[in-house]
């Protein structure tokens, strides 16, 4: 009788806490979905930035013309004349899970576009992460710490920042795949079954497919299975879950098209496969030592191993030299020497996200987290296992990272979610605990002590006088504040997260926007009306010539062919538009004709002071051109003589009639912002223009938005005869000139025109 | 008068001849100079044959040093081990008709001031390029040292800029940092050989926390934004000689902040640290004696209340010291916590 209402209240008890983390979750997953939704109620369900514009045309191609046509996609609209293989270089995880999110709700008769199921896609996964977060942890501490792991990862500004509604990028579904894999692998290793290391490849199967950053995940695991031997903790239980996971991931992840043959052919691939080997024979050792002598052994282990270690390491040098194993990526040195990419490689260093981490983005994205997440990872070493060695070592290589790039604050924002997770309910665990079963025990601890420290009795007097209200150490008025005064911290963490995801994380950046001086919003919306324009107004195989950065837009929402988009994969082909762009007009002219351009797109914000115009990066324009012609293009020559960058009154001759600055300021000195301000005055640099009477010879302006933000030209087409203007051009023209003695070049005068005496 | 005619012209022919064989003289002259030093060493004399006068066919570069430790130079002599890389490259892989197309060459001051003269130089170090149609009179092709920097990279790309004569730049292989790690490692693997007895600290979780704590807070403190980008200590304002130690930008930091940064961060972990410890001691006061020896906060004795309020003090005043500091670098930021 007894027994059975014990085991009732167990399970109502049981009962209470299932349904309280259920309800917890679902609660993280709500907040984490609607605080996400800022830019949707600010301004409307649209697509944000620049990369999933793309995402979100691969996503449209699929769902109109199935999976396997999108596979086979050739887009002739990227990359002109030249032409894009997608379904090759893009990893489908995105697209497919949204592809089958909306067959789903399609075949249940609920009808969405296509588009819907892209914006809200990122804030849905975000639910799913923070469950992922939850087990994860509960699986490296208690489910208490799991808990505020799941509610920190959901509103979070580091994950915040790439999974808003309309960031419909692989990031967004990749944490939740990162998170869900570490998961099934501590679980794996904890169990040492084949099942649960099985699933974890098809999780990893799912990351590979989503997201180029799985590179993280199998070398992150091999690190901690290395370390766990290492340690002296090998088991039968990793041997049995690493192998399988590693077999099994390896060859799912092959069936990845963009991946290909990479697993068994880089060098990123390669600890892996490494450790692998490692463990064969760690674990043949562990069976040959109860076998046979200590003598035999030692030799074997001693020998058996140098051997080993110097053939893997002849036979991976012999096969990157004979080119069967590509050897590390530029992307991948650039995180290990820091100067690498600078020097090397310009077009990964002049992206912004690609450049390192002040402290102010640490604590912009983590606030008391970061503060916290130290203690989490101080008691997981302290109470260290097998599987928290995992998380130590997640938290450490994450924050390095993290430190190198901006963009990889990503992958730390889980760890330090968990850490801290595991930070404050460790404290909690201690301060909100019932104080009737600790009085006993620390009552009768005090008459132990008394027992055994009688030499020290002043000492022990006096702290029993400090204790005197509560024998068990810390006073419950103590402990209340101390409650309290960590869930004030708590708090605001929330206020300032939903901060951070309200003012910094929820612009669209296709829309702008700013406030007049009474704080009414003003939404500028030039780009959509730029692209518009392309889309109602030119050809409809008009090639449109701008910088990278604006590719995918003008594919996505113009519908028209570019000539380079983010997908950065050519890098002479950008130099040449780069080039275009600092030449003097009639050099890029000639560009132009052999690219066949038709229109030219430029952003430029001097007349609202946007920053992040096309005069503020044609710099970068200007290094990647000089990266491949170094002949025309010359850094020094865009600099004032005091080695400035300027497009002031001592800009340089070069920058005065290149291309980009004649297109950025094309009648921009007829302008005048006030009474008292001269005309072209630019309120991003902050200076009237150098040269005010642009004349354009070979292209005219075709269009200019309201706030001059997007200004679009056309490419005259060759007039009758041909202008070119052949000692202005800085490309040297081929073929000699027929112009010494007599046969002097023909010239045709112009016709004759017809004139009424 | 006859003979006088005659005279000249076989003057003009032993000129001409002379001249002829003076470019071909030059030529071999300089290869032979550089058969066994990768540079030239100019005086006077061979300045003016090899560098100044006409004809030639070939390209000088020319750095303009001062190398004696009597003249107050400090960039001159990393300069000169730059150079030198180049020059000694281009002797060792270029072509040799490329070899024959531009030649090193260095300028002493303690050698031949007379040349600093003639060129009106007063600074040094000055890399010139003398191209082959160059005038005796004209001025030559400086390098900016100012805006390309003077390393061998810089160096080669302006050889070739000038020449088109690439000279793929073989830097003689550093040792000192290997070197260096390779003691550092046998130091370690020394120290642990001779205290192979006792191994425990290897396995002492302390240490282990310690070291990944302190690597968190450098990498959060944005010690590697400041090993690339190599930001000043502080900033002194010109105007008022304040120094400042917190950049008003966040794009920006001083080196000094994130010290402070850093420090803030490992002060709040410790208070938060504290405030754990004061409920182990009281939950474990059972397990003292086997707990005292892995503490070393209870080997003081402190109250657990005193310990618990401590840490609790330690993390609002930091946090919000923390808040405050962010607050002076992201304008606007609304919230603020104990003082603004």
């Amino acid at each position: 009788m007894t027994s059975t209402t014990a085991a009732r209240t167990a399970s109502s008890r049981v009962g209470a806490t299932t349904l309280l983390t259920i309800v917890v979750l679902a609660l993280a997953w709500f907040v984490g979905f609607a605080s996400r939704l800022f830019a949707i109620v600010r301004f409307e369900s649209i697509i944000h930035e620049f990369d999933p514009w793309f995402n979100y045309r691969a996503t449209h191609h699929m769902v109109q013309h199935g999976f396997y046509k999108f596979l086979n996609w050739f887009d002739e609209r990227a990359w002109y004349p030249l032409g894009r293989i997608v379904g090759g270089t893009v990893y489908p995880g995105l697209m497919v899970t949204s592809g089958l999110i909306h067959w789903i709700l399609d075949s249940l008769n609920f009808h969405v576009h296509i588009r819907e199921v892209c914006v809200f896609l990122a804030p849905t996964f975000s639910g799913l992460t923070a469950i992922a977060t939850y087990l994860l942890t509960k699986e490296l501490w208690s489910p208490g710490a799991g808990l505020f792991a799941a509610c920190f990862i959901a509103i979070s500004p580091g994950y915040t920042s790439r999974s808003v509604a309309g960031s419909y990028d692989n990031e967004g579904i990749a944490i939740f795949a990162l998170q869900f894999t570490y998961y099934l692998w501590v679980k794996s290793l904890k169990t040492g079954s084949i099942m649960w290391a099985s699933l974890c490849a098809l999780s990893y199967f799912y990351m590979v497919s989503a997201w180029g950053g799985y590179v993280f995940i199998i070398n992150l695991i091999p690190l901690h299975a290395l370390a766990l031997i290492i340690m002296g903790r090998y088991s039968s239980r990793l041997f049995v879950s690493y192998t399988s996971f590693y077999c099994l991931a390896t060859i799912l992840s092959m069936q990845v098209p963009f991946v290909g043959f990479q697993p068994v052919r880089t060098s990123e691939h390669m600890p892996a496969f490494g450790v692998f080997g490692l463990l064969q024979i760690v674990a043949l050792m562990h069976y040959a030592r109860n076998r046979i002598t200590r003598q035999q052994f030692m030799t074997l282990f001693v020998g058996g191993l140098t051997i080993l270690g110097a053939l893997s390491v002849v036979v991976y040098f012999a096969l990157v030299w004979g080119g069967y194993v590509a050897p590390f990526s530029g992307r991948f040195y650039s995180l290990w020497d820091t100067g690498y990419a600078k020097i090397h490689i310009p077009i990964i260093a002049s992206v912004s996200e690609h450049q390192p981490t002040t402290w102010v983005s640490f604590f912009f994205d983590l606030h008391i987290t970061a503060a916290v997440f130290p203690v989490g990872l101080w008691y997981c070493i302290k109470k260290v296992n097998d599987e928290r060695v995992f998380i130590i070592l997640y938290a450490v290589s994450a924050v390095y990272f993290a430190g190198v790039m901006v963009r990889l604050m990503l992958t730390l924002t889980p760890a330090v979610c968990v850490l801290a997770g595991i930070g404050f309910s460790y404290t909690f665990e201690k301060y909100l605990k019932d104080e009737e079963t600790k009085e006993r025990s620390s009552s009768q601890s005090g008459t132990t002590k008394d027992e055994k420290l009688y030499d020290k009795a002043a000492k022990n007097v006096k702290s029993r006088n400090a204790n005197d209200g509560d024998e068990s150490g810390v006073s419950s008025n103590v402990r209340t504040i101390i409650s309290i005064i960590l869930v004030i911290f708590l708090l605001m963490f929330v206020v300032h997260a939903t901060y951070v995801t309200s003012n910094a994380y929820s612009h669209p950046s296709v829309v702008l926007q700013s406030s007049t001086n009474n704080g009414d919003r003003i939404i500028m919306d030039d780009f959509r009306e730029a692209y518009h324009w392309l889309r109602e107004n030119t050809a409809d195989d008009a090639r449109v010539m701008s910088w990278w950065d604006y590719g995918y837009q003008i594919a996505g929402m113009a519908n028209r062919t570019t000539l380079v988009d983010n997908n950065t994969w050519n890098n002479s082909h950008i130099a040449l538009v780069g080039k275009a762009m600092s030449s003097n007009e009639s050099a890029a002219y000639e560009i132009m004709t052999e690219l066949d351009v038709d229109y030219i797109l430029v952003i430029f914000g001097g007349v609202i002071g946007y920053s992040g115009d096309d005069i503020n990066k044609f710099l970068w324009m200007v290094r990647i051109a000089q990266g491949e012609h170094p002949k025309d293009i010359r850094e020094e020559n865009y600099f004032t003589s005091t080695g400035e960058y300027s497009t002031g009154a001592g800009a340089s001759e070069t920058m005065l009639n290149c291309l980009m600055y004649k297109m950025s300021y094309y009648r921009f000195g007829e302008t005048r912002v006030g009474y008292n301000q001269a005309g072209g005055f630019d309120r991003t640099r902050g200076y009237v223009i150098g040269k005010k009477d642009i004349t354009l010879e070979y292209i005219e302006e075709a269009y200019t938005t309201e706030n001059w933000l997007v200004r679009i030209y056309k490419r005259k087409k060759l007039p009758n005869r041909p202008t070119v203007k052949s000692e202005e051009a800085t490309i040297p023209i081929k073929g000699k000139k027929a112009t010494q003695g007599k046969n002097k070049k023909g010239v045709i005068r112009p016709a004759p025109t017809a004139s009424k005496a | 008068m006859r003979t006088m005619v005659l005279l000249f012209f076989m003057l003009l022919a032993v000129y001409e001849s002379a001249q002829q064989q003076t470019l071909e003289d030059k030529v071999q002259n300089l290869v032979d100079l550089t058969s066994r030093q990768s540079i030239v060493k100019f005086n006077m004399d061979k300045w003016k044959t090899l560098v100044r006068m006409q004809p030639r066919n070939y390209s000088m570069i020319v750095m303009f040093t001062a190398l004696s430790p009597g003249v107050q130079c400090p960039i001159c002599k990393p300069a000169y081990d730059e150079f030198m890389i180049v020059a000694n490259s281009h002797r060792y892989t270029s072509s040799e008709g490329d070899r024959r197309k531009v030649f090193f060459g260095i300028v002493d001051y303690e050698d031949a001031p007379q040349i600093f003269q003639q060129m009106n130089l007063n600074t040094a170090p000055i890399l010139y390029h003398f191209g082959p149609k160059l005038g005796a009179k004209k001025r030559p092709e400086q390098m900016d040292f100012q805006r390309q920097g003077f390393d061998a990279d810089a160096i080669g790309r302006f050889v070739a800029d000038q020449t088109e004569v690439h000279v793929r730049v073989i830097r003689p292989p550093n040792y000192t940092a290997p070197v260096v790690i390779a003691l550092f490692v046998a130091l370690l693997l020394g120290m642990l050989y001779m205290k192979r007895n006792s191994l425990d600290f290897l396995f002492n979780r302390t240490v282990w926390g310690f070291v990944c704590l302190a690597i968190t807070f450098i990498f959060m403190s944005g010690q590697m934004w400041n090993h690339i980008r190599g930001p000043p200590f502080m900033i002194t304002n010109p105007n008022t000689k304040e120094p400042s130690f917190i950049h008003g930008s966040t794009q920006f930091q001083l080196i000094a902040e994130t010290y402070i940064v850093g420090l803030l961060y490992a002060l709040i972990a410790i208070g938060f640290i504290c405030v754990n410890e004061a409920a182990d001691q009281s939950n474990s006061k059972d397990r003292k004696n086997a707990g005292k020896k892995l503490n070393p906060l209870s080997l003081l004795n402190i109250p657990t209340n005193t310990l618990a309020i401590a840490g609790l003090v330690c993390i609002c005043v930091f946090f919000s010291f923390l808040l405050s500091v962010f607050r002076s670098k992201y304008r606007g930021y609304p919230y603020s916590f104990l003082f603004a």
